[in-house]
């Protein structure tokens, strides 16, 4: 084993084999190549690793057909995911209504949540009283607290105004609101994008953002709110 | 028999690999959205086959295998979709990622198909030069040569980058 035989296998990712040890303890130059590789195979394991979408296991599962039926299997993305979402318990709901095009404000809220969530919960929450007061024309804290549990609530940059951003737990998973009390909508539009579901809901004031890893849960939050 | 209708082991060989699978076709479609359709295609095809695998201790591979088959299928019908990522979907990966490995990231979607198949199959599949050679219908010493040319490569394309920005950090 020389340098040159060393630098070859190690790059080639195959390992450090007995014989590579043996050289690399009596040359101080492959051993800090070694260092250096390491670095570099870290690096190049998290450019690899690619984010996964949320509920995308649960997604596939539920797309194969029944075990031992004779059905076909379901063929494309729009039937994958409806069956997502009739798993959820969506019925009568259907894909269709997320087909259309994205709304603007919907696909806002979605790039809220992967962009500035964290950074908003960073900031802090703000005290009950305030939260109530604030929303008690658009939509009450007794009225989300009804749905599920909040963890939390802050107001927050958005758009070109202020938004009251939630985050809410429903028993299915977690939900973002984020209620605009002074963005009014005429009716509700939705938007998805690389796994995240969101639905915008007229208030009585204002509207309101919602964000889900699944049409399902999406779609069954704004029926609660809207009802 | 699960709520999902697949039975039991094909459900937690789904759950144990989809990420892995997910991530092989991305780097092979370089597109999110058809790699999850591949993924989803190569799986039905996976769960039609299942009960005839009699080795279920290779199911990784033979599903990589069917994911490379799909990609190849659909490229051939479609066309490649490659270099489409939209600015949204880089900041998701770029949240996750020190810059030296948004550098390699990006170092990678320069890498030819050829290079970056082999080094997604051993670094994400896990998969040794003998058992890609065998996917890839090629020769272990024709892998290593490609895996060896392909770690070269990002090297020269990351160390102008990498040695500016440590630079930076000094001055």
């Amino acid at each position: 084993m020389n340098c040159l035989d060393y630098r070859r296998i190690l790059l080639s990712g195959a390992g450090e084999t007995e014989a590579m040890r043996g050289h690399r303890v009596e040359c101080l130059s492959c051993s800090d190549l070694l260092k250096e590789h390491a670095a570099f195979e870290g690096d190049l394991r998290r450019a690899l690793d690619v984010p996964v979408a949320a509920g995308f296991a649960d997604r596939l599962v539920e797309a194969m057909p029944a075990a031992g039926a004779a059905e076909e299997p379901r063929r494309n993305r729009r039937r994958f995911l409806a069956a997502a979402a009739a798993a959820a318990g969506a019925i009568g709901i259907g894909l269709y209504a997320w087909r259309g095009r994205d709304d603007p404000m919907a696909m806002a809220c979605i790039q809220f949540v992967m962009k500035d969530e964290a950074k908003s919960i960073m900031m802090g929450a703000m005290p009950r009283a305030e939260a109530e007061r604030m929303l008690a024309d658009s939509l009450p804290l007794e009225r989300i607290e009804s749905i599920g549990s909040i963890r939390h609530i802050a107001p927050c940059p958005f758009g070109e105004g202020t938004a009251y951003h939630v985050i809410l737990m429903v028993p299915q998973d977690k939900v973002t609101l984020l209620v605009m009390p002074d963005t009014p909508m005429r009716s509700r539009t939705r938007a998805t994008h690389d796994g995240m579901y969101a639905s915008v809901v007229p208030l009585r004031k204002g509207s309101v953002g919602i964000v889900g890893a699944s049409a399902a849960v999406v779609d069954s939050v704004a029926g609660a709110i809207a009802a | 028999m699960t709520a999902g209708g697949t039975d039991a082991t094909f459900e937690a060989t789904i759950r144990a690999h989809a990420g892995d699978l997910f991530r092989y076709a991305y780097w092979l479609a370089r597109n999110r959205q058809q790699a999850e359709d591949i993924v989803q295609e190569a799986l039905l095809r996976g769960w039609r086959a299942f009960a005839q695998l009699r080795d279920r201790a290779a199911v990784k591979g033979w599903l990589f295998s069917i994911v490379r088959n799909e990609f190849l299928r659909l490229a051939a019908r479609d066309g490649p979709a490659h270099d489409n990522l939209d600015a949204a979907e880089r900041d998701i990966v770029d949240e996750r990622a020190s810059p030296f490995a948004m550098e390699m990231r990006d170092a990678l979607m320069a890498l030819p198909a050829s290079y970056a198949e082999p080094l997604a199959l051993q670094v994400l599949g896990g998969f040794t030069c003998a058992e890609i050679a065998a996917m890839l219908e090629t020769t272990e010493g024709a892998v290593m040569t490609r895996l060896t040319r392909a770690r070269q490569a990002l090297k020269r394309l990351i160390l102008p980058a990498e040695a500016k920005e440590r630079k930076g950090e000094r001055s």
